[in-house]
């Protein structure tokens, strides 16, 4: 965080300040929060980090499949940022967690290589005053929504932290002699099938390797994105993302859904 | 047949003097965008509708504010608070002279244009059923829908109004040497960033602040629109509104939900990108 901005504006303070006298912002629902109070915790702040970044440039070979690693590094780095000063103003806030965090890149018409890499979620705190922090003693974040934050606690379960992988991958163009000799057949395209195989493993493996350098026993609501941002169509980001949980130490009774069949559309 | 009788206008006219002169008779129906099942969610907790209402205003950003300069662009964040403080406060009349003891629902629709910031809010005038008229700056608003200002109501807390924060900040321009510096590096923009953060901080302090001189303890419902600005190259801006909200008399009350399992159709949420 050396390059990083770190003179705050004036209003940083007076907001905080504000926010520590006991008035609270969030981005939740009604439902949501009502749920996140029902497991005893309370919002404290709606807490984000921001980052503008460029992405820098990596020829590609024309009929070779590789990682960008490069692009790679810029994607890890530029949301790495974002979610650090998040997890900065939460840890300032006092809080245990950061629920409903949202991971964003927008690209906007002011640079072809410029995206903003943004997070924001809730900051929360347990009401009991236990730290519920994670094993790094950090706030744990999680991008779940608080009607899944409540369903999740009373399973016995408690959210370590987001947990994210990705991989920038070039797949290979098929040659012309390739095209030709598949055409008017039913064929698998094995460079295709390998080369989103490999890129989908190493998004997953790196995600998992976060989940486990945090100690927790599973992901849960992993999503995988498969995007080209502004690459061309070879070139995809793949992203999985999901919150890392790990099972509590004693058991709880299971809650007996209610089976119901609702009337809205 | 018999012939019609012959009309007596007289009567007639005399007639309608003395309805204007009292006045319309005061009207029982009502009228609001609230959909069934909010209306009685409302119900339920023994509010009613009253009346649709809007309150909506235009204020104008003197021309050049966009192009050049540093910091912030002083002029369109001070149309912007203007903007929505006649909107509130022409709402809250329209809702006071409907006999609302708030307005919930409030659909806002807000736009930053170079030479303007329009503002229209509309939503439901709701009061206690059959309750008198409150003065107006007693009537709270809320962008939360009925069903939300019901479950608040069951929990204990009270809906108070709605806070609005909004800046616009320039970002430097980086220098040429910089922009060909960078060109194929992976770098952080520090100017589009910190301005990002100027704008940000300075939007929730006001929106906290507004939080606060309501006498709210929270904010919910935040609604974040952030970017730079389509029509500025070099300017961001940063919009927040959410409903205040506090602690009723007798402090939290729990909902105790329940798990249930929906029978609904499921929803296939990945999508495999198609190779060309």
């Amino acid at each position: 965080m050396s390059d990083a901005p770190n003179d705050l504006p004036e209003a940083t303070e007076h907001r905080l300040e504000e926010l520590e006298r006991g008035l609270f912002t969030s981005d939740l629902s009604v439902n949501e929060f009502l749920l996140i109070k029902e497991v005893g915790f309370h919002p404290v702040g709606l807490v984000m980090g921001s980052s503008i970044y460029h992405t820098g440039i990596q020829t590609r070979k024309w009929s070779q499949s590789q990682e960008l690693t490069k692009l790679t590094e810029a994607m890890y780095n530029a949301r790495e940022l974002a979610m650090t000063r998040m997890e900065e103003e939460a840890a300032e806030l006092g809080a245990d967690g950061v629920v409903g965090v949202r991971l964003d890149v927008n690209y906007y018409e002011w640079g072809k290589d410029a995206a903003e890499f943004i997070a924001v979620g809730t900051a929360v705190k347990a009401e009991d005053g236990v730290s519920r922090r994670n094993a790094l003693g950090k706030p744990f974040t999680s991008d779940l929504s608080g009607q899944d934050f409540w369903t999740l606690h009373s399973t016995g379960y408690a959210p370590q932290g987001l947990v994210m992988g990705t991989c920038v991958y070039h797949i290979a163009h098929r040659g012309l002699g390739q095209t030709l000799s598949t055409t008017g057949q039913n064929v698998e395209l094995p460079n295709f099938t390998q080369a989103l195989y490999e890129a989908r493993e190493l998004a997953m493996t790196r995600m998992q390797d976060e989940a486990t350098r945090l100690g927790a026993s599973g992901i849960v609501g992993v999503r995988l994105e498969e995007k080209s941002h502004q690459w061309g169509s070879h070139t995809i980001e793949f992203l999985a993302l999901g919150t890392a949980v790990t099972e509590g130490a004693d058991p709880v009774d299971l809650p007996k859904p209610v089976t119901i069949i609702s009337l809205d559309r | 047949m018999s012939a019609p009788e012959p009309l007596d206008l007289r009567a007639v006219v005399r007639g309608a003097v003395a309805a204007l002169a009292t006045g319309p008779a005061p009207s029982t129906a009502t009228t609001s965008d609230l959909s069934i099942d909010e209306e009685l969610a409302l119900h339920s907790i023994g509010w009613e509708p009253v009346e649709l209402v809007s309150g909506v205003s235009i204020v104008s950003i003197p021309l050049g504010w966009w192009n050049w300069g540093q910091g912030e662009i002083t002029a369109a964040a001070q149309a912007h608070r203007h903007a929505f403080a006649n909107a509130i406060a022409r709402l809250h009349r329209e809702a006071a002279r409907a006999g609302g003891h708030g307005v919930v629902g409030v659909r806002v629709e807000g736009a930053v244009r170079p030479t303007h910031v329009e503002v229209a809010l509309v939503g439901s005038a709701v009061r206690p059923v059959g309750a008198p008229a409150r003065p107006e700056a007693e009537v709270f608003l809320s962008d939360l829908s009925g069903r939300d200002f019901t479950l608040l109501s069951i929990a204990g807390w009270e809906t108070v109004g709605l806070a609005v924060g909004a800046s616009f900040v320039f970002a430097p321009r980086r220098s040429v040497g910089a922009v060909l510096g960078q060109q194929t590096q992976n770098v952080e923009l520090t100017n589009f960033t910190e301005a990002m953060y100027a704008a940000r901080e300075t939007a929730m302090t006001r929106m906290q602040d507004a939080a606060l001189a309501l006498k709210g303890t929270g904010v919910v419902g935040v609604s974040i629109d952030e970017g730079p600005m389509s029509f500025a190259s070099h300017a961001v801006g940063f919009v927040v509104i959410g409903t205040v909200v506090r602690a009723g008399p007798s402090g939290h009350q729990r909902v105790a939900p329940i798990t249930v399992v929906p029978l609904d159709d499921a929803v296939v949420a990945f999508d495999a990108r198609t190779l060309e």
